[in-house]
């Protein structure tokens, strides 16, 4: 799992990705057009991208994108 | 037999809820974030004795004149609606009335919501094809405001009212639109009944009055007298249900994606509609996106954005266009029309 595709496919989810940069101490809920329907693509993407299912409390419970990536790498299949 | 789709008309009330009232209702509410997120600019509101009989009429009238079409003709009337007048009567008898159509017209209703008008064009197309309707008229009618809570400022951003009518026939139409209607996919997953629900709306819940439910900052989530949507389970389902449904479309139909001109879904809210094209790999200029001053009418977004597609572009003979609606139920439908 690459850290900087991860941040690239995370990106991909916002609609205003010209505005900001991402880096993995960004606390993803604050940037831009971010909001609730945001999330919802950010999980199916972890799902489509590494196979991965977090629950909601998982997710709700991650502040930066750091914390999501590990989260995500911690879960996925060896 | 084949059957056609040979004239659609749209109703939508003449009350006007835009993003700038909703901001004034909820100041924590972004114009701009609205519109950028969902695509919505406003929506149409029923008048508070407006129904869903007397849109179908208005829609009725306007499709009759604009197509010039004799009621008399109609055989078939079916109805799709969820804000019914009554448990019963059925709506279509009453509409049957009130429209002036023949009383050789058979008339139904059939409850389901955004899946609603392929389902209707499946029952139409067996109507058609089997000799027992020569004219099936669909009609599609919802009042969901009236059934959305005044502090629910996410349900109010997201629907509006209105109306459509098909006329669905066994012969093609040389002077307008038509298109032959092909091969069907269907969809139900009833274990998500509950995730898009008025619980307190037929005659498993005759509770009492329900009380308000708020997040822990005193902000509305919920009132059991009102609909109810739990917005991620609806995005996952769509997500994840429609891409398969629409392979399934593709194959019933021996197509592949590229020889599908268009691709018009139910119009939901844009941010979501780009996230599942994407999914379904469909090139951006061959999905059409049409909710800007209507927001999400149910069972009326795709014949609204079907005839919205036809009077902005000039279809060729031949070009395929596929329609699918996802949502309440939960249910899904899918097909394909080939342009006559």
């Amino acid at each position: 799992m690459e850290p900087t595709k991860f941040i690239e496919n995370l990106k991909k989810q916002y609609i205003d990705t010209e505005d900001f940069k991402l880096n993995m101490s960004s606390e993803f809920r604050q940037i831009g057009s971010y909001d609730s329907l945001t999330g919802m693509t950010i999980i199916v993407m972890i799902k489509d991208e590494y196979n991965v299912d977090i629950t909601d409390s998982e997710y709700k419970a991650q502040k930066t994108i750091k914390d999501l990536y590990e989260l995500i790498h911690s879960q996925l299949a060896p | 037999m084949k059957a056609y789709v040979n004239g659609i008309s749209y109703y939508l009330p003449s009350t006007i809820l835009d993003n700038d009232q909703l901001s004034r209702e909820f100041p924590e509410w972004s114009v701009d974030k609205i519109a950028q997120k969902t695509g919505i600019y406003k929506r149409h509101i029923s008048e508070k004795n407006e129904f869903s009989s007397d849109m179908g009429l208005k829609v009725i009238e306007k499709l009759l004149a604009e197509f010039n079409i004799n009621k008399a003709e109609i055989n078939y009337l079916l109805f799709c609606t969820q804000s019914p007048d009554y448990f019963l009567p059925t709506t279509a008898c009453v509409l049957q009335e009130k429209a002036g159509l023949n009383k050789t017209c058979g008339a139904i209703d059939f409850n389901l919501g955004c899946s609603g008008f392929i389902y209707g064009l499946g029952l139409a197309k067996g109507l058609v094809e089997t000799g027992q309707a020569k004219n099936v008229l669909l009609v599609t009618a919802e009042t969901y405001s009236k059934f959305i809570h005044k502090k629910d400022k996410s349900n109010r951003t997201i629907f509006g009212d209105g109306a459509a009518a098909t006329l669905i026939t066994s012969e093609p139409n040389k002077e307008h639109f038509s298109a032959s209607i092909g091969n069907f996919a269907y969809g139900t997953d009833g274990s998500g009944y509950d995730k898009l629900i008025i619980k307190n709306s037929g005659i498993n819940h005759q509770c009492h009055k329900s009380a308000d439910c708020l997040d822990e900052v005193g902000n509305f989530v919920s009132n059991d007298d009102f609909l109810f949507m739990d917005g991620k389970e609806i995005f996952n389902f769509t997500a994840f249900e429609v891409p398969p449904l629409i392979n399934r479309v593709l194959k019933s139909n021996e197509l592949t994606l590229e020889k599908v001109s268009v691709y018009i879904f139910h119009q939901a809210n844009e941010y979501m509609l780009d996230f599942v094209r994407k999914r379904c790999q469909i090139p951006k200029e061959n999905f059409y996106i049409n909710l800007s001053d209507t927001g999400n009418t149910v069972s009326s977004t795709i014949p609204i954005a079907l005839r919205r597609y036809i009077d902005e572009k000039k279809t060729r003979i031949g070009e395929r266009i596929l329609l699918a609606g996802f949502g309440v139920g939960l249910s899904l439908g899918g097909v394909i029309l080939e342009v006559e």
